[in-house]
């Protein structure tokens, strides 16, 4: 098994509310994808476009309609349990027990794995100085603030260490610093071998962490890749230079620039020159050297990148800014 | 084994929960211990009617099946409140076996109930109740199984409905028509030929009929084995039934 989750055409549509009849809801419309292990991926959408949906198929929670889904290996459809005993959820609501300590929920979350008590004391114990919930455990969670509860559901999705980890927005509500420390455990995952499957409304939260993003939208898979590569199918990156020079000079080394292979479109504003290409980093050095043979001297580069946003903007027609403002206050 | 200790695991959770809000043990304890103060006292002007001995009697066996009932019928209101908080779909991701899933909290409310119905008779006692003890060990058996019967279609009633208020509605709807024709507060064998012939499609009226013939001490009787007649294959059938709605449930 070289992928940690094949997914194959994933369908699920749900009767639509309300009297008489009215064409079912599909929120997840055919979508395919494959995940390696080892791999953190990312899927981005605004609310309802079928994030949700997708992830709940694949932890066995709902029956899938249409398609095939592979999870670690096993078929979701005939083999759900060896599928669970691999996996670990944390779902939105997170699910953790309010009327138990944040112990006990650990505690009975490693036994049902079939762990023994001792081990999952052991790695209650770790999880609890990992997420710095200390001094909680003994607490009721009820008490708890709702940071802190967000922190002890994500500690209870992964106290079994599972091969592969689906988190379902799990920084919504965290302040920046959890946020940071949550970061920080999902890639020590990674570098362990697990691969983590994260649904985020947040650009930062895809950017930093996913290795591979995939656009929701209505149900399907508008975009993927890496956040690179769905950056540059906006328009790369865009270098900015201004060279020592007037403006008929800029005029020759902007059709000079043109003709290099690595350029993708070149317009001049005033006296400076933006540069479209594909890959600015690389493409910045190979910049340099061509001015250094026109022996143009440069007063100011800079290099820029678009946004996730920018991304989203263009495969949604939508900002994604403006979901997750109105997620925020809810 | 695997799934004993689930529901080991599982059963323990619920009872610690329980522990930690005795609120609901006390104001469980308090629909018995009213009928007993404030309506068995009417029944002593009926002794005409109900014939020789103490009204208790008659009464307290109705009283504990009417425990029974409400012990099991909680259930639905907590695995709604649990769906909504997320811990149903966390548990439901767990390999855990969705019998044990079940069980956890179907045993506890069975175990819930013990408590209680022994202070209610041993109260009774006090007030003239006369007590059989391996006729009320038998009853308890058999309440434990009626317990766990309520128990576990209030928890598919949750899970189906999702909503607290289509829940009260459902349950409510059925619990006045089950209690009157089980003859729970009044025996249905004064009452007319038509409401006993009803009163047999009731599996809670060969409950209440076994309840008086083990609390008069009559163990080897035609009621007695009717009752686990009835109750063993619909425990059987509503179990392997409300596991199945565990395996569907969905928030």
């Amino acid at each position: 098994m070289n992928n940690a989750i094949e997914i194959h055409h994933l369908t699920k549509s749900f009767p639509a509310a309300g009297r008489g009849k009215k064409a079912p809801i599909q929120a997840v419309r055919g979508i395919s994808l494959n995940v390696a292990q080892g791999e953190i991926v990312g899927f981005l959408g605004p609310n309802g476009a079928g994030k949700t949906t997708t992830l709940r198929m694949l932890t066995t929670l709902l029956p899938i309609d249409d398609g095939q889904a592979c999870v670690a290996g096993f078929d979701l459809k005939t083999e759900p349990q060896e599928v669970r005993r691999r996996i670990g959820h944390v779902s939105q609501l997170g699910g953790a027990d309010l009327s138990a300590t944040g112990r006990e929920n650990l505690l009975l979350a490693g036994q049902l794995y079939g762990l023994s008590y001792a081990e999952t004391s052991r790695r209650a114990d770790e999880l609890a100085a990992t997420f710095e919930l200390g001094e909680l455990m003994p607490r009721i969670v009820r008490t708890y603030s709702g940071g802190q509860k967000r922190r002890l559901e994500v500690a209870l999705g992964m106290l079994h260490r599972p091969a592969i980890l689906f988190l379902d927005e799990p920084t919504t509500g965290l302040d920046p610093q959890s946020r940071a420390a949550l970061w920080e455990q999902i890639r020590k995952l990674r570098s362990a071998g697990t691969t983590v499957f994260l649904t985020t409304h947040y650009l930062e939260e895809a950017d930093e962490l996913a290795d591979r993003l995939a656009i929701m939208d209505y149900g399907r898979i508008v975009a993927e890749g890496t956040p690179r590569q769905l950056k540059q199918l906006i328009a790369g990156d865009a270098i900015v230079i201004k060279p020592r020079a007037d403006g008929a000079i800029i005029q020759t080394i902007r059709a000079s620039l043109a003709g290099q292979p690595y350029v993708r479109a070149v317009t001049v504003q005033k006296e400076s020159i933006h540069l479209y290409v594909e890959d600015g980093a690389k493409s910045l050095p190979l910049v340099f050297d061509h001015l250094k043979t026109l022996n143009i001297a440069l007063e100011t580069v800079t290099l820029s990148q678009p946004s996730l946003d920018d991304v989203f903007l263009k495969t949604t027609g939508r900002s994604m800014r403006d979901n997750a403002t109105k997620e925020g206050i809810q | 084994m695997k799934t004993l200790n689930e529901i080991r695991l599982l059963f323990w959770r619920k009872v610690l929960e329980t522990l930690r809000q005795p609120i609901w043990i006390i104001t469980g304890l308090t629909t018995p211990l009213l009928y007993l103060a404030l309506f068995a006292p009417l029944l002593n002007g009926m002794k005409a009617m109900l014939g020789n001995g103490n009204v208790l009697n008659l009464f307290v066996p109705g009283i504990l099946v009417l425990m029974a009932f409400g012990s099991g019928m909680g259930s639905g209101w907590i695995v709604i409140w649990e769906l909504q908080t997320g811990v149903i779909e966390r548990l439901r991701v767990t390999p855990a076996s969705r019998f044990s899933l079940l069980m956890g909290s179907v045993l506890k409310d069975a175990a819930m109930f013990i408590p209680p119905a022994v202070l209610v008779i041993l109260l009774a006692a006090v007030f003239g109740f006369e007590l059989h003890w391996a006729g009320l060990a038998v009853l308890l058996v058999l309440l434990f199984l009626l317990t766990a019967v309520v128990s576990a279609i209030s928890t598919s009633l949750g899970l189906i409905l999702k909503q607290i208020g289509s829940l009260a509605a459902v349950v409510t709807g059925f619990q006045l028509p089950l209690t009157l024709l089980a003859g729970v507060l009044l025996p249905l064998s004064i009452g007319p030929q038509w409401l006993q012939i009803i009163a047999h499609f009731n599996p809670m009226y060969y409950v209440v009929e076994a309840a008086r013939a083990l609390a008069g001490g009559s163990l080897a009787n035609t009621q007695v084995l009717l009752a686990f007649l009835v109750m063993l294959p619909l425990s059987v059938i509503v179990f392997a039934w409300s596991t199945g709605v565990y395996r569907k449930a969905v928030a």
